[in-house]
């Protein structure tokens, strides 16, 4: 079954001059529970494309089918539902509330979704042992370091036991051992979780780990060469 | 808690360590605590002496006065005279008996037109020696050179056929009591006892309207109903409220009016608000985006601002009127203001706290500060999340 299925996707985005058109016709595909990474310059459009992909974002023309479901079919409350029990993202700066503590943060998406505050930080405080910061969840994200930082988002993205993960750059913002570490924990947490994974990145390396590469350009995407992905 | 008023708390708390907003958010919750003590002083202020002339109304006027609907002389005012004095709470019950006249000094050579009336509160002292006593009002007083113990003569525009002819009928009284004016009464030039207003007025039995006084005010209104039930119609029945309407809508009014124009204090603090909060909001752009991301619906965004906002209120409002109902308190039981005690009738200016006006005060400093954060709620529930974190990178 096709996790995620994008068909003719364009986007423009309004800037501060002329209209800035990120991609136009876009098409992209993902098998349940693959592990993808997507690879290309900057400015083609690889984050717009986890943005539209996880309904944060809405396509100028274009479909986005999660699971089987059509994003532009979907009330914003059953939309704001899906990202909340179905998806996960974690960004390339981590993005995490600054005024409260890591175990608050991860805790977020349980309280959106209407457990009570001390069961989600129950649920929370769990995540964060497995994510090896047991010691840190009563730590607010200036005093953790940037890779316990993206850690501690890659919890809050997997809180709620999502289907699909989007990870956009995780570790563009690390120093070599601490991306190792972030990307050989968001392996464990796909083969563990049974999740489908979608990774941007631009470490070749990382990328080569992945199972399937997909290469982004301002022509479109499609799988990188010896790549044995779908696109 | 709701997760929203987790986020507007930690903001609010929060913002404290960044300067900026914290010097806003700081003048946001001042601004708005200055306004509604200024508000609760000035009604505290305004109440004092509005409490003071109401209780000088009360004390000064007849409590219920039954006068007939049309014509100038009560149809049945036996009846009328038990109705009241059968009354709950009546203490008194006096007929009124009043005309117009002249008021000459003992020689005759200074006179001046009057209005006189019997007594209508507090017995005068006799003089002993037969002279009917009077209470005549320091203007006239002033203008006849008269002083208590002197002798004036009242005349009637009434006649009685002499050997001469018709002359004005005229009765000698003593100066008793010269009472001190006041703007709140129509009072008459001079009062005496009712025997010699009948005389003057050629009422020798009943009267042009009965007044009852009662053992509280308060309830004439309750009373007054009582007495419409009981009598006949054709009879008028109005409370010390009703005789002066017109001062006490010019008291509603007042008070009306000062609170519009010192509330706009509060309206200049919400606007501080306003700004502090869409501040917030711009600066808190990413987290917001985040928050979609996670599945937080617009509406949520929304309330974390509102919240905000009412936060902000209630601080404000809760130090303000906590300045404001202490600050009244104490200026009134220390005296703070003292007045000249001959000019003014009061020695101090006096403050009191109404809680109505209290609560009243509270609730549209609440709703302003409330109504304040909507439109940059607003502004938050609209945020587009994707481009929030792609231009926050």
């Amino acid at each position: 079954m096709l996790a995620v299925k994008a068909s003719h996707l364009s986007k423009t985005y309004a800037g501060e001059g002329a209209p800035v058109t990120v991609f136009t016709d876009l098409s992209f595909e993902l098998e349940e529970r693959s592990f993808a990474a997507i690879m290309g310059p900057s400015g083609v459009g690889k984050s717009t494309l986890l943005h539209l992909l996880g309904g944060i974002d809405t396509p100028d023309s274009g479909r986005v089918e999660i699971f089987g479901q059509a994003l532009e079919e979907l009330a914003p409350r059953e939309r704001a539902r899906l990202r909340n029990d179905r998806i996960g993202f974690v960004f390339q700066f981590h993005h995490l509330l600054p005024e409260f503590t890591a175990e608050e943060n991860v805790a977020f998406p349980h309280r959106i979704a209407g457990v009570p505050a001390v069961e989600a930080r129950r649920r929370a405080a769990e995540l964060l042992e497995r994510v090896g910061l047991k010691d840190r969840r009563d730590h607010r994200p200036r005093a953790l370091s940037g890779g316990e930082q993206q850690r501690v988002a890659i919890a809050r993205a997997i809180a709620r036991g999502p289907s699909l993960l989007l990870a956009d750059e995780p570790t563009g913002n690390l120093d070599a051992d601490s991306a190792a570490s972030v990307f050989g924990l968001l392996e464990e947490l796909h083969r563990e979780r049974g999740m489908t994974t979608v990774l941007v990145t631009h470490n070749p390396e990382l990328a080569s780990r992945c199972d399937t590469i997909s290469l982004m350009s301002r022509e479109g995407i499609g799988p990188a060469p010896g790549s044995p992905g779908r696109n | 808690m709701r997760y929203e008023v987790s986020i507007a708390l930690r903001y609010l708390a929060a913002s404290r360590k960044r300067a900026h907003v914290a010097l806003i958010s700081t003048i946001s919750v001042l601004g708005l605590a200055v306004g509604v003590a200024a508000l609760v002083i000035s009604l505290a202020l305004l109440s004092g002496f509005q409490d003071r002339i109401r209780s000088q109304m009360a004390m000064r006027s007849p409590h219920l006065v039954v006068s007939p609907v049309r014509g100038d002389r009560l149809a049945d005012p036996e009846r009328v005279r038990e109705v009241l004095a059968a009354l709950p709470g009546a203490v008194s019950v006096d007929p009124v008996l009043e005309g117009r006249g002249w008021l000459c000094d003992a020689s005759g050579r200074s006179c001046l037109p009057v209005r006189y009336r019997n007594i209508s509160r507090g017995p005068l002292r006799l003089s002993g020696d037969g002279v009917a006593p009077a209470r005549v009002s320091a203007p006239a007083a002033v203008r006849l050179g008269a002083e208590p113990g002197s002798l004036l003569r009242v005349l009637s525009a009434r006649t009685r056929l002499s050997p001469i002819g018709p002359i004005p009928i005229a009765v000698l009284v003593r100066v008793a009591e010269i009472r001190r004016g006041s703007a709140l009464e129509k009072a008459p030039d001079i009062e005496f006892p009712e025997a010699t207003a009948r005389l003057l007025s050629g009422v020798s039995t009943g009267a042009r309207a009965y007044e009852a006084r009662l053992a509280d005010p308060q309830k004439a209104e309750l009373v007054a109903r009582v007495a419409s039930s009981r009598l006949p119609g054709g009879y008028r029945v109005q409370t010390w409220r009703e005789l002066n309407a017109p001062l006490s809508f010019a008291l509603r009014l007042e008070k009306a009016v000062i609170f519009a124009t010192v509330a706009l204090v509060i309206v200049v603090a919400a606007l501080n608000i306003v700004s502090n909060i869409a501040l917030l909001v711009f600066e808190k752009k990413r987290d917001l985006g985040v928050l979609v991301s996670l599945g937080a619906l617009p509406g949520s965004l929304s309330r974390i601002y509102l919240t905000l906002g009412a936060l902000v209120g209630l601080i404000g409002t809760g130090v303000g009127l906590l300045v404001g109902v202490v600050a009244s308190v104490l200026l009134d039981r220390f005296h703070a203001v003292p007045l000249p005690a001959d000019v003014y009738l009061l020695t101090h200016v006096p403050f009191a706290v109404h809680p109505r006006e209290v609560v009243l005060v509270g609730v549209f400093a609440l709703a302003t500060a409330v109504g304040a954060a909507v439109l940059p709620a607003r502004a938050a529930s609209r945020l587009a999340p994707g481009e929030a974190i792609r231009l926050s990178r």
